[in-house]
C-alpha cells in the first residue's frame, strides 16, 4: 500500500511539471470548432514549423477564462470569435492592440477603431429550414422575418439562447437593424417570435441536429452550422430574410502580456496573409474571407447574392450588447 | 492534520478567493448580489432548483430502492442481475450531455418512441417535466449503488426473527427492512438531491429558457453575460440550500443513532430471505424493466449514431467516427485515462479517512471539517472551475496547465460518494469491534488498517469507482481546467454535440462507457479476489 502511494505521489510530482513543452510554439484560444480551425493551424504548422496549441472553448467561457487568468495568460492570441466577445475582452483589458501589416487592405468596418481585434472573417445569419417537413405542412422556406410569426410554425423554431450565444446577439442585432435601428419595433416584434419559438439552444449551431433530424422545422443559425447540415446530406434548405441580416465579423486578437509574442505576432501576420485567406474555402469553412481578392466558396457566394447584409456599427454593439441582451431577458422571454 | 490542511488548500482557499471577488469592490460591497435579486429569472431559479432537486431527490430514491431491493432480494438469475446492472449503470457512466441529447432523440418531437412508436407530433420536452425526466435517469443509479450496499449488509437474520415472531411481510418490510435502511435511505436523497441542485449539463439543453435553475443561470452569467462576479454570486445562492439538505440529513440519522447496527461480528448463518412475495417481485420487475428498457433504448440510440454515416440522413454503417475517435482524439482518450486513474487511489484513500473520522472520531472541528470537504461537491462545478481557476493560476500555487489540477478537482469534488458510503457502512458496524482490537492494546492507525478498512472495502471500491466514473464523464468543472497540454474526453463530446459532429460525440460516448464498464468489472472482480467470502453479500455491491 504504502509503496503503492509513492509511486503515485512521484507519479503527480511529475506531471505537476508537465506543463506545455518549449519548442517553439503559439498557444490559442479558439471557439472555432476543431474540425474547422485545427486543418487552418496545421497547415501553418506545416509552413513554419511552429506548432500551435489550441483549445476550443464557447465564446463565453473562453473570454472568463482569459480575464481569470490575466495575471498570468495561458494563450498568447484568440483565434476565430464572434466580434462581441472581442468587444468583451477588450472591455475587460485582456487584449491588446495589434495591427497587421495588411491592416489597409482590412475594410474599416471589419476591425476595431482602436487596433484590438481584427476580423479573420465574416459570418452571416441565415434561416435554416426541414425541407420533408416543410412539404409536409405545404410550406415554403421562410424569407422575411415577418413569416417566422405565421402560427404554422409555432413551436417550430429554435434559436439560440442571447445569454450564451454570439449567434443569438447576431439574431437580436439582425432584427434591430432590420427594422430600421427602431428599437421598440425590434423588442415587439422579439415578442412576437418567441410564441413560435420551441426551445433557446445554449450553443448558437444547437439548433442544426435538430433541425436537420426534423425534431425542430426552422432553425435561425450562421451559415457554417447549416452548409455543415447540407455537407453531411441532411435534407435542409438555407434561406434569408429579404428585410437583411447582420454582417458580423469572426476576429483575432493578441493576448496582453503573450508569453510568446513574437511568435503570436507571426501567426498573426500570417491569417491575413491570402494563403490563409484562402483556406477559408478550400477547407470548407463557409465563411466570407476579409482579405479582397482572397477565394471564395462557390455555394456560399451563388446563397450570398440572396442576402442583404447590415453593416453593424461595432462600437454601437460594445456600448449597447448589455442592454439588448437584458431586454431580451426581462421582455422579450418572460411570458 | 494532513486532511484539514488539504481541505484547506483544495476547497476554502479557491473560494476564498472567489468570495473576495464577489464581496470586494474596492471595499466590501453587496453590489453584485443586490443586482441579482432584482432580476426575475433569477428568483424563479432559485424556486425552480429547489423544486428540482426535491422531486429528483424523490423519484430517484425511490426508483433506487425499487432497483435495490429487486437486484438483492428478487432472487434473480445472475444473468439477470448482470444485465440490470449493466443498463442501470449507463446513465451514470456517460457523459453529462449525452442522456439529455439521448433523451431528446427518444422522447422529444419526433423522437423514436414518442413519434415512430406513438405517433405524438407535439410532443413537450423542454422544461420542467424533460429535466426532471432527464436528471432522475441520470442519478437513480447513485441511489441504487448506495442503498443496494446498504440492502445487502442488512443482516437477514434480524427479519428472520420477525418472521418468527408472525409478522406478515409487509410489516416486516415496513418495521424492520425499510428502517434498518434509512441512513442508505437518507444517504441516497442526499446524493441525488445535491447531485440535480449542482447539475448544469441537463437543464441546460432541456430546461430552456421557461424553466431557469440556479447552476445554468450562474453558468450563463458567466459566459454569456461575461459577468463573473454576477455568477459567483449566484452560485453562493446554492450553498443555502445545499447546507440545509445537509444539515437536515446529520440530524435526521443522528436522532435514531445507533438502532442501525447490523454487522456486530456475530453473523449467524445467513437464512433464505423472504421478506419480499412473488407479486412484489413481479411488480418491482415490471418497474424496473420499463426503466431499464428507456435506458436502454436511448443509448441504443448513441450506439446507432456512432455507426453510421449521419443520423437520420445517411444511415449506412460506417466506422469513420471510430477511426477519428482512434487518430485525432486518442490524446483526449489518453488524458482522461492517466488523470481517471490517478484519481482512484488519491480520492479513494481520502473519501473513505475522512469519512472513517467524521463517523469515528471526536475532534474539535469535526463537523465543519466534514461540512468544508462537501461544499466543491454541493456547488455547481463551473464555479468550482473558476475558483481553482482564480486560485491556482498566480503564485503562490501555480497549477493550472498540469493534470495535477484535474486530478485535485476531482478528488475533492467527487470523493463524497466514498465519504457517505464509508459512513453509512460504519454506521451499521458495532463500534465494540474497533473496541475490541483497541483493547486487545492495537493502536489506532492499526485497528484503521486492520479492522476498519476491510469492513469499508465496499464503500472504498464504490468512492473509487465513483471517482473514476466522474473523471472519465464529468465536464463542468473542468471545462475551465483542461488546458493545451492536457485535454479530456468529455470536453470533445461537448464540442461534438454542439458541432453536429453527432457521430463523432456518439463515438467518444461509446468508448467512455466501455472503459468505465471494464474498470468496474476489473474491479469488482479484484475485490472479490482480495477477500473472497469475507464480504458476505456486502461485495454484490457492482453487480458480482
Amino acid at each position: 500500500m504504502a509503496s503503492t502511494l509513492r509511486l503515485f505521489a512521484s507519479l503527480l510530482l511529475v506531471l505537476i511539471f508537465a506543463g506545455p513543452g518549449l519548442a517553439q510554439t503559439v498557444n490559442v484560444y479558439t471557439a472555432w470548432p476543431e474540425s474547422l480551425s485545427q486543418p487552418i493551424f496545421k497547415a501553418y504548422t506545416a509552413k513554419t514549423g511552429v506548432q500551435i496549441n489550441f483549445l476550443r472553448l464557447s465564446t463565453g467561457e473562453l473570454v472568463a477564462r482569459a480575464t481569470a487568468e490575466k495575471n498570468n495568460p495561458r494563450a498568447d492570441v484568440i483565434w476565430g470569435a464572434p466580434g462581441d466577445g472581442f468587444a468583451a475582452a477588450k472591455e475587460a483589458g485582456i487584449i491588446e492592440p495589434y495591427k497587421t501589416a495588411n491592416i489597409d487592405k482590412i475594410p474599416a468596418e471589419l476591425r476595431d477603431k482602436d487596433g484590438y481585434y481584427t476580423a479573420v472573417s465574416r459570418n452571416t445569419l441565415i434561416f435554416m429550414s426541414n425541407a420533408k417537413l416543410l412539404k409536409e405542412k405545404g410550406l415554403k422556406a421562410p424569407t422575411s422575418w415577418n413569416d417566422l410569426l405565421d402560427p404554422v410554425f409555432k413551436g417550430q423554431i429554435q434559436t439560440a439562447d442571447a445569454r450564451t450565444s454570439g449567434t443569438a446577439l447576431t439574431r437580436i442585432l439582425s432584427i434591430y437593424y432590420a427594422f430600421g435601428k427602431d428599437e421598440e419595433k425590434a423588442i415587439d416584434y422579439q415578442k412576437k417570435l418567441h410564441k413560435n419559438v420551441q426551445v433557446y439552444t445554449k450553443s448558437g449551431g444547437g439548433c442544426t441536429v435538430p433541425a436537420s433530424l426534423g425534431q425542430t422545422m426552422v432553425c435561425i443559425a450562421h451559415m457554417p452550422d447549416a452548409m455543415e447540415a447540407k455537407k453531411k446530406g441532411y435534407d435542409v434548405v438555407v434561406s434569408f430574410p429579404k428585410e437583411g441580416v447582420a454582417a458580423v465579423i469572426e476576429g483575432v486578437a493578441l493576448v496582453k502580456g503573450a508569453k510568446n509574442r513574437e511568435a503570436a505576432v507571426k501567426f498573426i501576420e500570417w491569417t491575413f496573409s491570402k494563403e490563409m485567406q484562402d483556406l477559408l474555402d478550400k477547407n470548407d469553412v463557409y465563411m466570407l474571407p476579409t482579405l479582397p481578392g482572397a477565394s471564395i466558396d462557390a455555394d456560399v457566394q451563388a446563397l450570398m447574392k440572396e442576402a442583404k447584409l447590415l453593416p453593424v456599427d461595432l462600437e454601437w454593439v460594445g456600448k449597447n450588447r448589455k442592454r439588448l441582451v437584458d431586454r431580451w431577458i426581462n421582455e422579450v422571454i418572460r411570458d | 492534520m494532513v486532511v484539514w490542511a488539504a481541505v484547506l488548500l483544495f476547497v476554502l482557499y479557491p473560494l476564498g478567493r472567489l468570495l473576495v471577488l464577489v464581496f470586494w469592490n474596492e471595499g466590501p460591497s453587496l453590489d453584485a448580489v443586490r443586482g441579482l435579486l432584482g432580476d426575475w429569472t433569477h428568483r424563479a431559479a432559485l424556486v425552480n432548483s429547489l423544486v428540482l432537486a426535491a422531486l429528483v431527490g424523490v423519484a430517484g430514491t425511490v426508483l433506487g430502492f425499487a432497483f435495490a431491493l429487486l437486484a438483492v432480494r428478487g432472487s434473480l438469475p445472475t444473468w439477470l442481475g448482470r444485465a440490470l446492472d449493466a443498463v442501470v449503470l449507463l446513465p451514470l457512466i456517460s457523459p453529462p450531455f449525452t442522456a439529455a441529447i439521448a433523451l431528446i432523440f427518444a422522447l422529444g418531437p419526433r423522437g423514436l418512441i414518442s413519434y415512430h412508436v406513438f405517433g405524438l407530433t407535439n410532443v413537450s420536452i423542454y422544461g420542467l417535466s424533460g429535466t426532471f425526466l432527464s436528471e432522475t435517469l441520470t442519478y437513480f443509479p447513485i441511489a441504487y449503488l448506495t442503498l443496494k450496499a446498504v440492502i445487502a449488509n442488512i443482516d437477514a437474520n434480524l427479519e428472520d426473527s420477525a418472521f418468527s415472531l408472525g409478522a406478515r411481510r409487509w410489516r416486516v418490510f415496513r418495521t424492520v427492512t425499510v428502517p434498518l435502511a434509512i441512513p442508505g435511505i437518507a444517504n441516497a436523497f442526499l446524493l441525488v438531491s445535491a447531485a440535480s441542485l449542482a447539475d448544469f449539463a441537463t437543464p441546460l439543453i432541456l430546461a430552456g429558457t421557461k424553466f431557469p435553475v440556479l447552476p445554468t443561470q450562474a453558468f450563463l452569467q458567466i459566459t454569456g453575460l461575461y459577468d463573473m462576479r454576477g455568477g459567483a454570486a449566484l452560485c453562493f445562492l446554492l450553498l443555502v440550500p445545499a447546507l440545509a439538505i445537509f444539515v437536515g440529513q446529520r440530524r435526521w440519522i443522528e436522532s435514531r443513532g445507533g438502532s442501525y447496527v447490523t454487522v456486530t461480528g456475530r453473523l449467524g448463518a445467513a437464512t433464505r430471505i423472504k421478506s419480499l412475495s412473488p407479486i412484489a417481485i413481479t411488480g418491482l420487475g415490471v418497474l424496473c424493466g420499463a426503466v431499464a428498457l428507456l435506458v436502454l433504448v436511448c443509448y441504443a440510440l448513441i450506439a446507432a449514431a456512432s455507426l453510421v454515416k449521419g443520423l437520420g440522413a445517411d444511415n449506412r454503417l460506417s466506422f469513420v467516427h471510430y477511426a477519428h475517435v482512434f487518430s485525432g482524439g486518442l490524446k483526449a482518450v489518453r488524458d482522461t485515462l492517466i488523470i481517471a486513474v490517478l484519481c482512484m487511489p488519491v480520492g479513494g484513500l481520502f473519501a473513505v479517512v475522512l469519512g472513517f473520522l467524521v463517523a469515528r472520531t471526536e475532534f474539535p472541528g469535526r463537523r465543519a471539517l466534514e461540512f468544508a470537504a462537501m461544499m466543491n461537491y454541493a456547488l455547481p462545478g463551473t464555479i468550482v472551475g473558476i475558483a481553482y481557476l482564480i486560485a491556482f493560476n498566480d503564485p503562490p500555487l501555480v497549477l493550472t496547465g498540469t493534470a495535477f489540477i484535474l486530478v485535485v478537482c476531482y478528488v475533492f469534488r467527487y470523493s463524497l460518494a466514498g465519504t457517505r458510503a464509508t459512513m453509512a457502512v460504519l454506521a451499521q458496524i458495532d463500534p465494540s469491534l474497533e473496541e475490541a482490537s483497541a483493547s486487545l492494546g492495537a493502536r489506532r492507525d492499526v485497528t484503521f488498517r486492520r479492522v476498519v478498512l476491510p469492513l469499508v472495502r465496499p464503500a472504498l471500491l464504490a468512492g473509487m469507482t465513483v471517482l473514476f466514473i466522474r473523471a472519465m464523464t464529468a465536464i463542468s468543472a473542468t471545462i475551465f481546467l483542461v488546458s493545451l497540454s492536457w485535454s479530456l474526453v468529455t470536453v470533445r463530446i461537448l464540442e461534438g454535440i454542439t458541432n453536429l459532429e453527432l457521430g463523432q460525440a456518439s463515438a467518444f460516448s461509446m468508448l467512455v462507457i466501455a472503459l468505465v464498464y471494464l474498470a468496474v468489472v476489473l474491479a469488482s472482480l479484484a475485490m472479490r479476489k482480495l477477500n473472497a467470502g469475507s464480504l458476505g453479500q456486502a461485495g454484490s455491491l457492482l453487480g458480482e
